[in-house]
């Protein structure tokens, strides 16, 4: 019974290749959606590959490899396991189902276990109907735009040459041959297309530190987000961080039928409310701990889980998107527009629907796309953006709440889309003053370093070697812990602590600003 | 109903026109009875003076106050004086920074001096107070009081003041909401 599901298996090329070649020697009825890809280790195939098949069109993917113990190389059958657990977890939260990811463990002679196997993944396929998820290919920009109209539009003809932006790049400073002014000259000069030049529009993290120091005021990392764009019709210059897999998430989540499920594991003594005038944003702390869980094994789903506690503390009880979907930050800062306005258009609905008059997000990122990129992009919400900072600062000028000082001398990170991008630095400084019981910040100054990377962009040695001199002049300067205002920020820093090289060496406790209020705040 | 208030103080902080505006709010704004007797003397500049204001859902016979069901104190020398007088069941109300009790009496304190410099000026302490008190005893209605304030400061200087009612207001709000929460033993977010 041919159907037009599509079946991606991918097939280790040692023990369960060979049950698969004795099922194709004696014409066995392998079903006909599978489209078989033979790889040299199912350790290898990461979540982001596992993934990408799925955001391409594939309705199911089976990993198959060797059995426990008879892997090749070790520990690919472990990896694998992890991998797809992982990706099956992430599937599960965002709506997808795990059922439509599968691994299977043969030995050489299993033929039949495993054409057993085949078949029964291809009938549950089939029993479950088409992915929900469309794939979706770049559209290439506009004809008109061309480099020279999106440095006209970004006003960088006005640049001076000064090299103000370069000397206080921290990409340039951690030794890496980047300059702003560079990328900005050698697009005015018509060699956009140059490979250096895409690879530094790429590796830029849009940390907006030289559109701070610009004295022409050109601001950079909006010219870069359109440059990105620009490039994305054509070829991306580099795969993004994590292979991708954020991104590839972020555009599956544009398909209008995948109902995410999110919330799913929320702690029973947080209270929410079906309708309510204000409403909790959670953003993708969720998938990150999913994701990160075997290196970092970062919790920053606690950021969301004490947002909500600190909510009800006030005696608020949100309403929360049962589906909520990411609000498209990394595919509009990698470039990927389109789908940035799909997700936009999705999420502008479904605010809508929810009644609510007030949004509350902990997420920086999802705080600036939602309140500014939004509109700026035609996409109006009908409701109030606040961060949560704001809605702390509010509720505790009101009084009547007081604080267990945080120990230890205390470094913060500053989140770019909050402190540099929307000109809050003093916010989270003024909730944190609160915290440390005077005992003064370790700060060279607001805003700090950018924390390394933004949307899943540009990571390389050198963004590494910047993370890890931060956290070695926060240790010098005495810091016993580092305060972060964004889940991405405790990631990236975060790993930067995880350098074998270096030991314990650079080990720090790190907390978001939100789970330390609500650690230490309490009725006075 | 039968309140009978007495507002302390040092002379100069407003003691006198925080009572005439809780009085006036009662009667023209709730459409209660009110009276009020003021008590200045030589010592009115600093030293202690009070305001007595009485509210009844019927006609008031005596306006002198001696046994009061809430004391506000914004001033030691006011509390001292006053503060044996105040009734058992009464409702005990201090300037948190500027009162410090002798006994360990259930009560609520607000810092309004410290607010109305951190709104600009310490001059505006009296109609914190007016905001703290109507939120915390509910003697006279929001509306009532908000608008007795609006009519009774200088002109020009009403945007300030309301901005000093809603000060006064919030925090008594936030005060009740922390006792319902630490009654209901919810003190911190964890625990």
């Amino acid at each position: 019974m041919p159907t037009d599901f599509k079946i991606v298996l991918f097939l280790c090329n040692w023990g369960p290749h060979v049950a698969y070649q004795t099922l194709q020697d004696r014409r066995a009825d392998i079903p006909v959606e599978i489209k078989m890809v033979r790889i040299p280790c199912s350790g290898r195939i990461t979540k982001a590959l596992l993934f990408k098949a799925l955001e391409m069109g594939a309705d199911g993917v089976l990993l198959i490899g060797c059995q426990s113990g008879t892997c090749r190389y070790g520990t690919g059958t472990a990896a694998a396991l992890e991998n797809t657990e992982d990706t099956r977890q992430i599937m599960d939260l965002m709506g997808l189902g795990q059922e439509r990811l599968q691994l299977g463990n043969f030995l050489p002679d299993q033929s039949e276990a495993l054409l057993a196997f085949l078949q029964e993944f291809t009938q549950r396929v089939r029993d479950m109907g088409k992915s929900p998820i469309v794939p979706r290919t770049a559209a290439a920009p506009a004809a008109a735009e061309t480099p020279e109209t999106v440095a006209a539009s970004h006003d960088v003809f006005a640049c001076q040459d000064c090299g103000k932006c370069t000397s206080a790049c921290p990409l340039a400073l951690a030794g890496k041959s980047f300059s702003p002014r560079f990328v900005a000259a050698e697009i005015i000069a018509g060699r956009a297309q140059r490979p250096e030049v895409r690879a530094a529009v790429n590796a830029c993290l849009t940390c907006g530190t030289c559109y701070e120091r610009c004295p022409s005021a050109v601001n950079f990392p909006e010219f870069i987000k359109a440059m990105r764009h620009y490039y994305q019709g054509g070829e991306l210059t580099a795969a993004p961080a994590h292979g991708g897999f954020f991104q590839s998430m972020m555009r599956a989540m544009t398909a209008e039928t995948l109902v995410p499920r999110r919330w799913q594991a929320l702690p029973d003594n947080i209270r929410v409310r079906e309708k309510s005038p204000i409403l909790f944003f959670g953003g993708c702390a969720s998938y990150f701990d999913v994701f990160f869980r075997k290196f970092l094994n970062p919790q920053t789903e606690r950021i969301l889980e004490d947002s909500l506690r600190l909510l009800n503390f006030f005696d608020v009880e949100p309403a929360l998107l049962a589906d909520e979907r990411c609000c498209g930050h990394d595919l509009l800062w990698s470039g990927d527009r389109d789908n940035f306005l799909r997700l936009a258009a999705l999420n502008a609905k479904a605010l809508a629907a929810s009644g609510a008059e007030e949004l509350i997000t902990a997420c920086p990122e999802c705080y600036h796309t939602l309140s500014r990129e939004y509109p700026r992009y035609g996409v109006t919400l009908p409701l109030k953006i606040t961060h949560m900072h704001e809605f702390l600062e509010r509720e505790i000028a009101k009084g009547a709440v007081a604080f267990k000082p945080l120990e230890g001398k205390i470094a913060f990170q500053d989140a770019c889309r909050q402190s540099r991008f929307n000109d809050q630095a003093e916010l989270p400084r003024k909730l944190l003053q609160r915290l440390t019981n005077g005992t003064p910040l370790v700060d060279g100054g607001a805003p700090s370093v950018c924390c390394g990377n933004s949307a899943w962009t540009g990571c390389d040695a050198f963004s590494k070697r910047m993370q890890v001199q931060h956290i070695e002049k926060a240790k010098q300067a005495g810091g016993q812990m580092i305060v972060t205002a964004c889940p991405k920020c405790q990631i990236h820093l975060g790993c930067a602590m995880e350098d074998v090289m270096r030991g314990d060496e650079l080990k720090m406790e790190m907390m978001d600003l939100t789970s330390a209020i609500a650690k230490s705040i309490y009725w006075a | 109903m039968y309140k009978q208030i007495t507002i302390t103080g040092f002379g100069g902080q407003g003691v006198v026109l925080a009572g005439r505006i809780v009085g006036q709010a009662a009667a023209i704004g709730d459409n209660l009875e009110s009276t009020l007797v003021q008590s200045y003397g030589p010592e009115s500049r600093g030293g202690a003076c009070s305001a007595q204001v009485t509210i009844a859902d019927g006609p008031i016979y005596f306006p002198y106050i001696q046994n009061p069901d809430i004391l506000v104190c914004m001033s030691q020398s006011g509390y001292d004086k006053q503060y044996p007088s105040l009734k058992k069941e009464g409702v005990l109300i201090i300037e948190q920074d500027l009162v410090k009790p002798t006994d360990s009496r259930d009560h609520f304190a607000i810092p309004c001096t410290r607010f109305s410099e951190e709104l600009g000026n310490k001059m505006m302490a009296n109609i914190i107070m007016v905001g703290f008190l109507a939120a915390i005893t509910e003697a006279v209605s929001l509306d009532a009081a908000r608008a007795t304030v609006a009519e009774s400061v200088p002109k020009g200087t009403v945007e300030k003041n309301l901005k000093a009612f809603d000060k006064g207001w919030e925090f008594a709000q936030a005060t009740l909401k922390g006792r319902r929460h630490k009654a209901a033993g919810q003190i911190g977010v964890v625990a």
